[in-house]
């Protein structure tokens, strides 16, 4: 059997914690070596729950591990990432890389410093009808993409995602970035400037929960992004990732997670979704091993998360001065 | 006391308001004139009713009460004020005009002569956006919080020729996205600010435009209008508040599906209609109901204009790249 490589989960405060740490058991090329988490009772439960080895301090986590993966609260991303660069550790952090700019310059320029690969956690882009637009946009079947619409609407996910020092902000900074990573990568350019109306009308929250983003890219392009809060708590499902895509030569929708049943349930009052579509986060865990194993640049760079971080940050400042806003500006 | 109608134009508008005048309580469409006249032929035969000459001759017609202009919408302003001049009642297909001050002019001409003007707004009279109307009034979805709507038909490249040059036509955004401006000052009021995006005169026969608006406490809106849907007509939109939420979609809405057998049966402008009484029949049975001094809810020249004047606001932000205050005119 080839290589393992030791991989330890840190924190257990996202929503998608249970999803990564059953993605990282599922994988043959990963050992995973645990868990670390800063709230004793949670972690123990969920160590219990997952039959995950506990460890109690992060400097035990970090010594058995190799790579982390890490789940924590937005504002916590840097300083794991810091403490597992430091120990000579790659890391995979989950979205938004960080709450501001500066802190993911940081997470950027410590794994470098460290000689350590960071990468960002954007599963989207492992989705077959995605891989398959990009394919089709790279083997020129849409001609130039002149446009796209891109939405990414959810609930609001509760918890710590309404609160502004461990959030870093409301829907813009939760749901910004998936679609402007994928924008950026399918068409293998960058966004240059920003306009956003963010507001907050629907939960009741301090931070924002609507939020309509529009970007230039250096090509020619625009693109705009839906990332409210705004399906209620009766949709069917979390939200959805689409992507409406105007070329030259024809005009494409995606949407990533339209492989579902639909359930009418009657015993929960409600219809939802029943996905069988792919797992996405395996496969994007995987890339993430496999490069690092292989000693490759890993698929998706902390590189690419601070660009899709800064499209947040700059809907944010354009929304409050009501003026689009270059991302040179930040 | 019957209203006698005569129609400028033999095109889409012009057959399709000439074949329901036809069929109106109330009314009676008596004339028909085009460019050149012989166009009008099919229409005239339909309706069994006689073809003018010139709009001059049509407006002169001492049979004639109420002109519909359905001319290309660069000649609206001039056809309309002719009508007006000659003490007719006039209904404009919209966009009123290409200009706000060709919209300003067929104002003062109407209210100056004493007649009414009236604009074909008719999407307030299609049912699904009637239905929000209704439910967001009476509060069922509580405060809005955000509202995306989208409009697309096919690629102006089989139109004729005037509709294929922005300058004549006024481009995607005037004459496709109009709809949706006009549905949300409906729906919501005048709003703030306004932000748009349009591939206008970029990308040939192809047009794609985004907008985002906002009101002062919400909601924030975003609409695309496209002449890149290749597959036909598409009316979508959601409209949600803190207490629910509204979808349509044109697509997953029609009650009856036909498949030809050797593939489509070709374009159409819209899809064929599902209702007793279309939003075109109803549109004039309001407006006739308005013109005999009874109750009605015909969109007014001034709304008309209003809703020309975001159109030209949204157009005014796309090509400065600027957020644009919103004043309505007057």
């Amino acid at each position: 059997m080839s290589r393992r490589l030791r991989v330890g989960l840190i924190s257990w405060a996202h929503v998608h914690s249970p999803g990564l740490a059953d993605a990282l058991r599922s994988l043959d090329q990963v050992e995973l070596t645990g868990l670390y988490d800063e709230e004793p009772e949670r972690s123990r439960a969920a160590a219990a729950e997952r039959g995950l080895a506990l460890h109690e301090d992060l400097g035990s986590l970090l010594a058995a591990s190799e790579a982390v993966v890490i789940g924590s609260t937005n504002a916590d991303h840097r300083r794991y990432t810091e403490a597992a660069a430091g120990a000579g550790l790659h890391v995979l952090s989950e979205k938004p890389l960080a709450t501001t700019v500066a802190d993911g310059r940081a997470m950027v320029e410590a794994c470098r410093r460290a000689g350590v690969q960071l990468a960002t956690a954007f599963p989207v882009r492992e989705s077959r009808a995605i891989l398959a637009l990009r394919d089709a946009i790279r083997g020129g079947a849409l001609g130039r993409v002149l446009a796209i619409r891109g939405t990414n609407p959810g609930r609001y996910p509760g918890s710590w995602f309404g609160d502004r020092k461990l959030a870093g902000g409301g829907a813009v900074m939760d749901h910004t970035v998936h679609v402007a990573d994928l924008i950026r990568w399918l068409l293998g350019d960058e966004v240059v400037r920003v306009q956003a109306e963010v507001g907050s009308y629907l939960w009741g929250l301090d931070v924002d929960d609507c939020g309509i983003i529009t970007m230039d890219l250096a090509g020619g392009a625009f693109a705009s992004i839906d990332c409210s809060w705004s399906r209620p708590r009766t949709y069917p499902t979390w939200g959805t990732v689409t992507l409406h895509v105007v070329g030259e030569r024809a005009t494409t929708d995606i949407d990533v997670f339209r492989q579902v049943l639909v359930r009418y349930d009657d015993s929960a009052g409600r219809v939802r979704h029943e996905p069988w579509g792919e797992d996405l986060n395996g496969r994007m865990i995987a890339g993430f091993v496999d490069a690092i194993l292989a000693g490759r640049p890993v698929p998706i760079s902390g590189e690419d998360g601070l660009r899709a971080l800064e499209v947040a940050i700059a809907a944010y400042r354009s929304s409050e001065l009501g003026r689009p806003v270059a991302i040179s500006e930040l | 006391m019957t209203l006698r109608f005569g129609v400028i134009g033999a095109g889409f508008a012009g057959g399709t308001h000439a074949r329901v005048l036809a069929r109106t309580p109330g009314a009676e469409v008596v004339a028909i004139t085009a460019e050149p006249p012989e166009h009008a032929r099919p229409v005239a035969d339909d309706c069994r009713i006689r073809i003018e000459p010139s709009v001059a001759s049509l407006c002169a017609a001492d049979d004639v009460d109420v002109i519909v202009v359905a001319s290309p919408t660069y000649l609206h302003a001039e056809h309309a004020v002719a009508a007006a001049r000659a003490g007719k009642h006039v209904f404009c297909e919209k966009p009123l005009a290409l200009s706000l001050e060709q919209g300003r002019a067929m104002v003062r001409a109407c209210e100056g002569a004493g007649v009414t003007l009236a604009v074909g707004h008719v999407v307030r009279w299609f049912p699904e956006y009637v239905r929000a109307k209704q439910l967001l009034d009476a509060g069922e979805l509580g405060r809005p919080g955000i509202a995306t709507l989208t409009r697309g038909s096919f690629s102006v490249a089989t139109a004729r020729p005037w509709y294929q040059d922005p300058a004549l036509s006024g481009g995607v955004i005037l004459d496709l996205m109009l709809h949706d401006l006009d549905v949300l000052r409906w729906w919501f009021g005048e709003p703030e600010r306004v932000y748009g995006k349009r591939l206008t005169g970029r990308a040939g026969a192809l047009d794609y435009a985004l907008a985002t608006l906002r009101w002062p406490d919400g909601p924030i809106a975003h609409l695309e209008a496209s002449w890149a849907e290749h597959d036909g007509f598409r009316t979508a939109f959601e409209v949600r508040g803190d207490k629910g939420m509204l979808v349509h979609d044109s697509r997953a809405s029609a009650p009856l599906a036909t498949q030809m057998a050797g593939g489509p049966a070709g374009p159409a402008m819209i899809p064929m209609t599902t209702l007793h009484e279309t939003p075109y029949a109803r549109q004039m049975r309001e407006l006739v109901a308005g013109l005999s001094g009874g109750e009605s809810r015909f969109v007014t020249g001034r709304e008309g204009l209003r809703s020309l004047a975001l159109a030209l606001t949204v157009i005014e932000a796309a090509d400065s790249g600027e957020v644009v205050r919103w004043r309505p005119p007057e």
